[in-house]
């Protein structure tokens, strides 16, 4: 369970966003939808530990993230999160499986490589430049990165952005199910996507968007 | 983490091999031109050593030093074996030494002298010569020219080893000196009365116009002398100065001065190398910081999916790390290619190069280039690891 209480997040910029309370169950799957700007992926970056919330917690499981260090909270998402980029993060001269075997620095088992590469449909891709692949094959090749080491929870920030709707769907249907068992918060501006989700939430709501500081 | 490092280098190859090749360059210079310097310098001084007079006949005085230590350049010409006759019988003197050059062996020159000149130099194989025709040959020249003791050689006349050989002369290797990395290994001694014999033998086959160089019954090039004390060597030098056809040199002074006009070229070399070294500093820097400028993207996204800073510095320290170890292993091995390739022409000037001679100091130009190489990226990782993932 993801507990987020009375966070409050400052930007660079002058700007703030203070966020409702809102929980997110276990073995659930979440759609954020909302305009841009309005702290959908900034929420996912505060959960994965890669930003820190000015005020309020971030429970992941009865541990407050905002409480650990750079160190723990690189290492709790390492080990617990998957997180799926939007523009993918993947080293374009590097094949699909060296790219997945960065995970290796941080000794993280990814024997289950080839089921998952299977279960993605882009085995056949294993030894191929990410270059020479298709932005949906890349995405699936983010995905397989963020599920080859079991991880508890996924994130995902707008895994369709870079794709027509056809391989969107396709993509986020084989997220969906992938991630069963698992807690999955996905952003996307899609609303036809969210037939594939347990819930939806609308950020907008949850936000009510940027104010100045 | 090796792995990792290395197929990050491999996939920017064309980078890395523009890194590696300004820094081989900068600092094969560097050590080139200390180790050059530092081995004529002292194989100017060691050779410098032990005759505090020499005298032959009036030219150049650095020419003269030359030719009868380090054997390079031609003789200035002849002056009469009487002039040793007579500084044999002198109380003042310690020890004479004829000298003369006309002759060679290939690219071999021959040295006309007594054994004397060879004092303290050991001999590897065989004898000291003792009789006319024998001769005792350098260490280089055995190599070079596959000499054993009892080889037969015909030698030439001319310095250039493509004069016309003395057939009927042939000198009998009884020696071969051990090596000594200076001018000694690649001369060939021979009693001075070979030289004498050989060309009264030639003159008498040979109607063929002289040489100034040309050796006579007789003559000798120059006259080494040890005098007993310092008041003697300068009554000596100054009764020999006065007579204009003869030079009368002290070798060290002479040396000295050859020195001097070295040290000047090798403070230009070391400036010239200060300044490369600072620029290739500058530019190894730089490029080093482009380079993890580009991998800035790399960095963030392994930030982003949760691989810890403590293990990216180590990625990239590794690569660098690989890089400067490398450039560091072929600058090296570039200056000892260097060295042999002008270990010919330093010779010819009379000077051996040891390529397997290492100074300290090239020790810590190479510790300075592996440092160089590595530190701007343990700088840039630093600074990154203070900013979060997605601001990169």
């Amino acid at each position: 369970m993801i507990k987020i209480t009375d966070v409050s997040k400052q930007f660079p910029n002058e700007t703030a966003i203070d966020y409702n309370d809102i929980t997110f169950e276990k073995g659930k799957s979440y759609m954020l939808l909302g305009a841009s700007g309005c702290g959908k992926s900034t929420l996912l970056n505060m959960i994965a530990g890669i930003l820190s919330p000015e005020k309020g917690s971030i429970e992941i499981a009865g541990e407050d993230m905002t409480k650990k260090s750079q160190k723990q909270k690189d290492k709790f998402r390492i080990e617990k999160i998957g997180y799926i980029f939007q523009d993918f993060k993947l080293i374009d001269e590097m094949t699909v499986m060296d790219n997945i075997s960065i995970l290796r620095l941080e000794k993280v088992d990814i024997s289950g490589i080839d089921d998952v590469l299977e279960s993605l449909e882009i085995l056949d891709k294993k030894n191929k430049k990410v270059k020479h692949l298709s932005g949906g094959e890349k995405q699936r090749v983010a995905i397989a990165r963020a599920i080859v080491k079991k991880p508890e929870i996924i994130l995902a920030d707008e895994p369709t952005g870079n794709l027509n709707f056809s391989i969107g769907e396709a993509v986020i249907k084989q997220l969906v199910e992938i991630s069963k068992g698992k807690t999955l918060i996905a952003v996307t501006h899609d609303e036809r996507l969210g037939k594939y989700f347990d819930c939806t939430v609308d950020m907008n709501k949850m936000t009510g968007g940027r104010r100045d500081v | 983490m090796f792995k990792f490092a290395f197929k990050n280098m491999a996939i920017k190859k064309a980078k890395i091999i523009l890194v590696v090749i300004s820094i081989v360059i900068s600092a094969c210079v560097g050590l080139l031109a200390y180790n050059v310097a530092q081995q004529v310098d002292s194989g100017f001084k060691t050779t410098a050593g032990y005759y505090d007079m020499i005298i032959g006949p009036s030219g150049s005085s650095t020419q003269l030093a030359m030719n009868t230590m380090f054997f390079t350049e031609k003789p200035l010409g002849t002056i009469s074996y009487e002039y040793v006759e007579k500084l044999e019988k002198d109380m003042r003197v310690n020890k004479v030494v004829p000298f003369t050059m006309g002759d060679s062996y290939n690219a071999a020159k021959i040295v006309g002298t007594t054994a004397d000149f060879l004092d303290g130099k050991d001999i590897k194989d065989g004898t000291m010569f003792t009789e006319k025709f024998q001769c005792v040959i350098g260490a280089a020249v055995a190599e070079k020219y596959s000499l054993t003791v009892g080889s037969q050689l015909i030698t030439s006349h001319g310095l250039t080893g493509e004069g016309h050989a003395h057939e009927s002369n042939p000198l009998a290797v009884v020696g071969i000196l051990k090596e000594t990395k200076t001018a000694y290994d690649n001369v060939i001694f021979t009693p001075i009365e070979t030289v004498w014999a050989t060309h009264n033998h030639s003159e008498e086959n040979h109607d063929e116009h002289e040489e100034q160089n040309h050796e006579h019954h007789g003559d000798v090039c120059a006259i080494l002398v040890k005098s007993k004390s310092f008041n003697a060597y300068s009554q000596l030098s100054a009764e020999y100065g006065e007579n204009s056809k003869l030079l009368v040199i002290n070798p060290s002074e002479v040396l000295r001065e050859v020195l001097e006009n070295v040290d000047m070229s090798t403070t230009i070399v070391y400036i010239l190398c200060i300044i490369i070294l600072i620029m290739n500093i500058f530019i190894i820097s730089v490029i080093t910081l482009l380079n993890m400028y580009d991998s800035k993207k790399e960095i963030a996204l392994m930030r982003l999916i949760g691989i810890g800073m403590n293990k990216i510095n180590l990625v990239y320290i590794i690569q660098n790390g690989i890089i400067g170890l490398i450039s560091t292993i072929l600058a090296f091995a570039a200056s000892r290619l260097c060295l042999v390739l002008m270990g010919g022409y330093v010779s010819s000037m009379g000077i051996v190069l040891d390529t397997a001679k290492i100074y300290p100091v090239e020790l810590m130009i190479m510790a300075v280039v592996f440092v160089i190489s590595v530190l701007p990226t343990v700088i840039c990782t630093v600074n990154m690891s203070k900013k979060d993932g997605v601001s990169q």
